[in-house]
């Protein structure tokens, strides 16, 4: 659908750009959502298999002397290789039980921002047995439960197993990109949070101006044009919590819940009136909160779903525009890493999901997610040009290159209310910028 | 060459290759079952001999000759069982030690008179023993000098008739015979009184050796003799005479524990469906067994015996065998080769021993019972009954592995932990803070019949449970608590789990009574069981709120303190005729509230002084006299032992030595509590009510006395800001308003109060001013009134953290309910948040939003339904339980967990109980008006009443309790002829078209009920994965699917969050019907 802007002077044309678009949600969709009585170990069980099949062949070239063994063969003082899902044995980790059992109202639920701790120790799992690791390679600050990892290693006579050396499944192998084109730009904003008090209508409102050609010079104007999709990375709307605990609501309360959603509606229209939206679900939208999550209902946007530029996406998301590979999530994987473990930045938690070949490790462990038998969506089968995560603190960016010349852009998208920040993303080079709003009058 | 051959050949030498291996496997782990090898030296030349004993019994055989050579015929000896500092095992016979008793020596008796006594005596016990064999029943009989435990007496010893028989049973008989009188020529017939004739012999022996329980032996050289023919699987056998035994005082370097070998095992049967395992029909189908060495960890033998094939597990040792009968053996065989010197387990008293045994003999394996460490000697299972008035009525079994202490870690529970639940999986959630899976034993046979790796999970399964109790063990540091007790009480360690409290008494007072030339009349059954005397009493509370700082004013052990100070003895109590002969000086003799009379401790200074000063020649013992009543002394050393042992404590650095340290002096305060216990306990071995009346007399005049002096000397008259006002008292403690606003300041009045009251009495006692109390009870609501005195010791450990449940027959609702609110209003100073509180609560519970899991309440099931007299809730729903599965059905002893549930109008209370997990499967409604009037209410007003003005009609009345739901019962009643209609999610109006979702009117409200839904399918995703991977981690195991059957059944409630699981289903229908 292409768009043009008349400039009100002089009568410039400009036209919106396209870029061919393909969903690849496909494989993040849950159908018939029933439950049968399943557990997460299909789900763990599927990811080794995976793992096994995905190391198999590297391992051999790793080490070829070793012999590959199970866990319960392992001998004593004898090396060998191991492939197996780590288990991250963690002291402070807060146990649903004790909040259960334990006076549960009288304490409350201390949240620290992290749960890691000195006497953590990690485990490895293969589809029978466990061992405990020992050796001062592994540091269990920098790993998770759910990681599958090929080791190197001998039993010691404690049988604990000593680790010489460590195999991660590495960069999935990414599609070579033709030739530089033009410029295109991929916006992506996250963490609107309309109905929370942070949030400023006219900031908001801005962006959408910008972005649908409605403010600035010609040569403004001509960037907004090469803008050839927007990404709203989640938590769109807040709806105050104590509304939703099942009680009958009075009819002012009622408008409290429906409000924000009508205001996201209204304003989510004018852009899909402009250039296609891709609208992914945050753990505070009214959507399921298993991961993958399910496209936020339709029903929700009475006004914006009349339009075909408009798409509801699952978290995560995952597309590919002009053959670049976008992958991208609300941001609860790489929070939840930051819960269990340590890291110098979220990018660097971006890099090790990227290098363990996993979104989300945690899931199920610390994650919620819907109990898949027969597959685990979060195996990233190719290495995506371009990865992004929702609702951080701050903007972060990096161009990050893989060891078979993989390429690929990292974005933190920080939450809007909070900074006023978008990101803008050019097809061309991969080039990031920030595109930062104010309303704040006295400024 | 032909290819057939080569495969054949090839197998058959891998074969072989196989066979050899297994051999060197069983070497290796033959060598590291043993016993560390006896040192050269003692093989060759016999050094002394050192160890710790443990155990300590007698058989019937020859006596040595060589030892003893004037001694013939059958005797007793006495087996001493031990562990070296090496660690090697010892058994050590001991010769030469005669049972014995007293009687009280007829007036007059002179030398030919007792020989004619003994023949009178031998006469008769021939008669009654006409079928043994034995050449003399009584072997000697003494005159020596000794003196009676009761009454007060100014003679300083009488003549005792000291009755030496050949063998331990006969000491029964005799005392019959003596005690239903004896016609002795000359002396006419009398009825006897016996002195110690009921004291088990191996005990008399400990005492009169000064062997204490667990403590340490020395057998000097070249005073034993080897055995040439070893009876005992020990390491070290040897005889000696009783006399060369050095008893070491458990002091420093012998206060140490040697390294006893603890075997922890569990067992595993495959039940058949729906009945519990019966060792006449299911099999043994995996033992797994950990050793420790005492001190150490980490086991260093970790193995599971499993009938057919089982995969390998990581730093386990697997057995597998083919026939049950192959593992059993192979399990005596293990059990003798490591030779432990403990065993435990959970629950084997009752269960895994017997079992096994009664096993072997439905599959006649004559030889399996041989796992004591005596040569040839069965082991036997006899059933127990075990009573006491503290820890009611138990039905146990003994089973009798000689020379080995079995330790029971449930029966260790139930003695020294109140919990509300005794399942090895809530005892560990609450001490270890770890769940264990339960399989159900429907699974296990199942699993059993699975393959190699559904055995491997069983194994895993089990060995965990074996290893439980181990890890237990160290973490309440059970060893080390009852080596102490046993070292303090004197009495053998064995005794700890298997008798009351009185044994321990008595034996402390024994060796005193020894020390003292006194002996202890056998005085039995005295009373009827019934007969009581007036108990503490508590102070008038005067209810109210009190927003100034309350000060706690606590005796310190008061009384024992008592007992000290007013030399309260059974050798000091005089009798009223007594009283009027011995005509003592008033001022020499105290009289107790109670009405009875003691002698004062002074009274003999002043007698020893008089006799010295005037040189009375009538008079000479006295100055040999005692000062003090043998039961103050014991309380003095107990006391004065506790103090040295903190201070003791206090500089220790060493972990076991701190270990060993405060199991000591904690082993210290409960014998210095327990022994007026003993003097109360009027079917115990020496009752005495005179003395427990009189301490608790006095202890009311104290509390009184207290009040007393702390309201006149706190007053403004006397210069103080604010006149004091003793608002609470109980047993042992006061509570006081000094009227001043600050902590501070209330704190320095408490100490100046204690300090001066203290003053006022007797030196023994001592007013101890708890700091801690205070800050406490800082601002305290005095809701203390009329609630009973569990509740004030529940506030207070409230306060300190955490809920130390004292009724266990409440609902965790209440506890919780009652905690919040005390929070509330005492530290946040929010009544009208507890209030709300409140409301909210029975609003909930009224809307049926409530956890299942808090409403469960439990009581202990102790005798069957027919020796109840009244129906009782818990006892009807375990018959109805064995009606429906007799399996899972509660036994006695278990504690039964219950909810009351909607019934017929007019149904019984007891009618009204049922299974949490019934209702669970098929959506019984909870009545919870029965929870807001019987549960709820009387602690909800007792707390508010002193500051609400309509409690009653505050709480329990108004808009909150005006919406109620209850769930639908799924398949009974009415509801079987229901039909389903879709209804519209936003009004509940019934809407035609199925695949509509909302009536026209609400179609504009589309968006909020689509969130409202969506919102709680997030809520039950979230509680959905936390719960499973919950799950998981008590499993242990990430890629297998979780055996664990406890969200389906069992339930010890803490971890039942399951239910919600179908709501969760129900709740994304309802979504769906949106998509």
């Amino acid at each position: 659908m292409p768009d043009a802007e008349i400039e009100e002077g002089e009568a410039k044309l400009f036209e919106r750009n396209q870029a061919l678009y393909k969903s690849l949600d496909e494989r993040y969709i849950v159908h018939g959502q029933r439950y049968k009585g399943q557990q997460y170990s299909q789900i763990y069980f599927a990811r080794l298999h995976c793992m096994r099949n995905l190391l198999r062949p590297l391992v051999s070239k790793w080490k070829p002397h070793l012999p590959v063994t199970t866990i319960l063969g392992l001998e004593e003082a004898k090396e060998c290789t191991i492939v197996g899902t780590i288990y991250k044995h963690m002291k402070l980790k807060p146990s649903i039980l004790d909040e259960y059992s334990k006076e549960r109202s009288t304490v409350p639920l201390v949240k620290p921002h992290n749960f890691v701790h000195t006497d953590d120790h990690l485990i490895l799992e293969d589809e029978i047995g466990r061992v405990k690791l020992r050796g001062s390679l592994l540091l269990p600050s920098d790993f998770v439960t759910g990681i599958g990892v090929a080791l190197h290693g001998k039993k010691t006579i404690e049988g604990d197993f000593l680790v010489q050396d460590l195999l991660e499944a590495g960069f999935s192998p990414q599609v070579e990109l033709s030739a530089a084109g033009n410029d295109k730009y991929v916006v992506f904003i996250s963490g609107l949070s309309i109905g929370s008090n942070n949030f400023n209508p006219l900031q908001f409102q801005l962006f959408v101006d910008y972005v649908t050609g409605h403010l600035g010079s010609d040569n403004e104007q001509k960037i907004a044009s090469n803008i050839v999709r927007v990404v709203i990375a989640g938590n769109s709307v807040v709806i105050p919590e104590s509304l939703l605990n099942g009680q009958t609501l009075s009819a002012k309360d009622q408008s409290k819940i429906s409000e924000p959603i009508k205001e996201l509606d209204i304003l989510l229209m004018q852009l899909a009136a402009s250039l296609p939206l891709d609208i992914m679900p945050g753990p505070k939208d009214p959507a399921n909160s298993f991961l993958p999550q399910q496209p936020l209902h339709r029903c929700l946007f009475p006004g914006t779903s009349a339009y075909n530029t408009f798409f509801s996406c699952t978290n995560p998301h995952q597309f590919e525009l002009d053959d670049f590979l976008f992958l991208g999530t609300s941001g609860q994987n790489i929070d939840d890493l930051d819960k269990y473990s340590n890291a110098k930045s979220k990018l660097e938690f971006m890099e090790r999901t990227l290098r363990w070949r996993h979104l989300a490790p945690t899931a199920p462990n610390t994650l919620s997610c819907y109990p898949f038998t027969d597959r685990d969506p979060f195996f990233i089968e190719s290495c995506p040009h371009v990865y992004f995560v929702g609702n951080q603190d701050k903007f972060e960016t990096h161009l990050l290159q893989g060891p078979e010349k993989q390429l690929v852009r990292l974005v933190c998208i920080p939450r809007f209310c909070d900074s006023g920040i978008a990101v803008m993303l050019n097809l061309r080079d991969l080039d990031c910028y920030t595109l930062s709003f104010t309303a704040d009058l006295k400024g | 060459m032909d290819e057939d051959v080569f495969l054949e050949e090839n197998l058959l030498k891998y074969e072989e290759d196989e066979e050899s291996l297994r051999l060197l496997e069983d070497e290796a782990r033959l060598s590291k079952w043993k016993r560390p090898a006896l040192s050269p030296s003692y093989l060759s030349y016999s050094p002394n001999i050192l160890f710790q004993q443990l155990e300590i019994d007698y058989v019937i055989g020859e006596s040595s000759k060589e030892l003893l050579p004037n001694n013939s015929g059958s005797a007793a000896i006495l087996r001493i069982f031990g562990v070296t500092k090496e660690g090697h095992s010892v058994c050590c016979h001991v010769h030469g030690f005669e049972p014995y008793f007293y009687i009280s020596c007829p007036a007059g008796i002179g030398p030919d008179d007792i020989s004619r006594f003994h023949q009178t005596l031998e006469g008769r016990m021939r008669e009654s023993n006409k079928s043994s064999n034995v050449p003399r029943f009584v072997k000697r009989v003494e005159i020596v000098q000794k003196k009676s435990i009761m009454y007060y007496q100014q003679h300083e010893a009488h003549p005792f008739l000291k009755i030496v028989v050949a063998l331990p049973t006969m000491v029964s008989s005799c005392r019959g015979i003596l005690e239903r009188g004896l016609n002795v020529e000359g002396l006419g017939s009398k009825n006897f009184l016996t002195y110690e004739s009921n004291i088990l012999f191996a005990l008399r022996f400990m005492i009169d050796c000064n062997i204490v329980g667990g403590n340490w032996i020395e057998v000097p050289a070249g005073k034993y003799t080897k055995t040439t023919k070893s009876m005992s699987y020990c390491q070290m056998e040897f005889n000696c005479v009783y006399s060369d035994l050095v008893s070491h005082v458990p002091d420093g370097e012998y206060s140490k524990m040697a390294p006893f070998r603890i075997l922890s095992f569990d067992i595993e049967c495959a039940g058949r469906k729906g009945l519990f395992p019966e060792p006449i029909h299911d099999p043994v189908i995996q033992i797994a067994n950990l050793v420790t060495s005492q001190g150490d960890d980490q086991p260093f033998i970790r193995n599971v015996m499993t009938l057919k094939s089982c995969s390998t597990i990581v730093g386990v040792d697997v057995m597998s065998f083919d026939s049950e009968k192959d593992i059993l053996l192979a399990w005596r065989d293990f059990i003798r080769e490591i030779d432990p010197d403990i065993i435990i387990g959970y629950n084997i008293c009752k269960f895994d021993l017997p079992y096994l045994i009664e096993r072997a003999e439905a599959l006649k394996i004559a030889g399996f019972p041989i796992l004591g460490r005596v040569r040839n000697s069965r082991v036997r299972v006899r059933d127990t009954t075990f009573s006491s008035r503290q820890y009611g009525i138990r039905e146990s079994k003994e089973v009798a592995i000689e020379g080995r202490v079995q330790f029971d870690l449930l029966q260790a529970m139930q003695r020294d932990y109140k919990l509300s639940s005794y399942s090895l999986n809530s005892v560990s959630a609450h001490f270890l803070g770890e769940q264990k899976e339960d399989v159900h034993h429907s699974i296990i046979s199942d699993l059993q019949n699975g393959n190699s790796e559904t055995r491997r999970r069983l194994a895993v399964y089990c060995l965990k449970d074996a290893y439980l109790p181990q890890r237990l063990l160290d973490k309440l540091m059970f060893i080390y608590n009852y080596v102490e007790m046993a070292r303090v009480t004197g009495v053998p360690i064995s005794f700890l789990l298997a008798r009351g409290q009185s044994i321990k008494v008595l034996s402390q007072l024994l060796r005193k009574a020894k020390q003292k030339n006194l002996v202890i009349p056998n005085i039995k059954g005295q009373g009827s069981g019934q007969e009581t005397f007036e108990g503490a009493t508590v102070l008038e509370a005067r209810t109210g709120f009190y927003e100034k700082p309350i000060a706690t004013l606590d005796f310190a052990s008061l009384y024992p303190s008592i007992m000290m100070a007013y030399n309260l003895c059974y050798c000091t109590l005089l009798t009223p005729e007594n009283a009027r002969q011995f005509n003592l000086p008033t001022e020499s003799i105290s009289k107790s509230p109670s009405g009875d009379t003691f002698v004062k401790p002074e009274l003999q200074k002043a007698y020893a002084w008089l006799n010295l000063l005037l040189n009375l020649p009538g008079c000479s013992n006295f100055q040999s006299s005692y000062i003090q009543g043998i039961l103050p002394e014991i309380l003095e050393e107990l006391l004065a032992a506790r103090k040295r042992a903190k201070a003791d404590l206090k500089e220790a650095k060493d972990p076991f030595e701190r270990a060993v340290l405060d199991g000591r002096q904690l082993a210290l305060k409960i014998s210095a509590n327990s022994v007026y216990g003993f003097t109360g306990a009027t079917i115990g071995q020496l009752p005495c009510l005179e003395i427990s009346s009189s301490v608790t007399s006095y202890g009311r005049q104290m509390i009184e006395h207290t009040k007393k002096i702390v309201e006149e000397k706190f007053t403004t008259l006397a210069g103080y800001d604010h006149n004091a006002e003793v608002i609470y008292g109980d047993t042992d403690s006061v509570m006081v308003q000094f009227g001043v606003p600050t902590v501070e300041a209330a704190m320095k009045l408490g100490r100046e109060a204690a300090e001066y009251i203290s003053g006022t009495f007797r030196k023994f006692i001592k007013f101890c001013f708890n700091p801690s109390n205070l800050s406490l009870r800082r601002d305290m609501l005095d809701c203390i009134g009329r609630i009973p005195k569990s509740l004030t010791k529940w506030i207070q450990k409230a306060r300190i953290g955490g809920i130390e449940t004292v009724r266990r027959d409440n609902c965790l609702l209440v506890k919780n309910l009652v905690n919040e609110c005390l929070c509330k209003i005492l530290e946040d100073r929010d009544v009208s948040g507890a209030v709300q509180y409140v409301k909210d609560t029975i609003a909930d519970l009224l809307m049926n939003r409530v956890d299942l899991s808090l409403l469960v309440i439990t009581k202990g099931l102790t005798k069957t339904g027919d020796d109840y007299a009244v129906k009782a809730a818990h006892v009807e729903l375990a018959e109805r339980m064995r009606k429906r599965d007799a399996a899972t059905a509660p036994n006695v002893g278990d504690r039964v967990p219950y909810v009351i549930v909607k019934a017929a109008k007019g149904a019984k209370a007891y009618e009204r109980s049922e299974d949490p997990i019934y209702v669970l499967q098929n959506n019984i409604p909870i009545d919870s008006q029965y929870y807001l009037e019987n549960q709820l209410q009387k602690p909800l007003l007792r707390i508010f009443e002193p500051i609400l003005k309509n409690a009653q009609q505050e709480l329990f009345t108004g808009k909150h309790t005006r919406n109620l739901k209850s769930s639908t019962p799924s398949n009974s009643g009415i509801m079987k002829f229901a039909k389903k209609q879709l209804s519209c999610l936003g009004c509940k109006a019934v809407i035609s078209d199925a695949d509509r979702t909302l009536c026209l009117h609400c179609k504009g409200r589309e968006a909020e009920l689509y969130c409202k839904i969506v919102s709680n399918v997030a809520e039950m995703e979230v509680l959905f994965g936390r719960l499973w991977t919950q799950c998981q981690e008590c499993q242990g195991s990430l890629h297998q699917d979780v055996l664990c059957t406890r969200h389906k059944s069992d339930l010890t409630f803490s971890s039942h969050l399951f239910p919600r699981l179908p709501d969760i289903l129900s709740e994304e229908e309802s979504a769906e019907r949106h998509g």
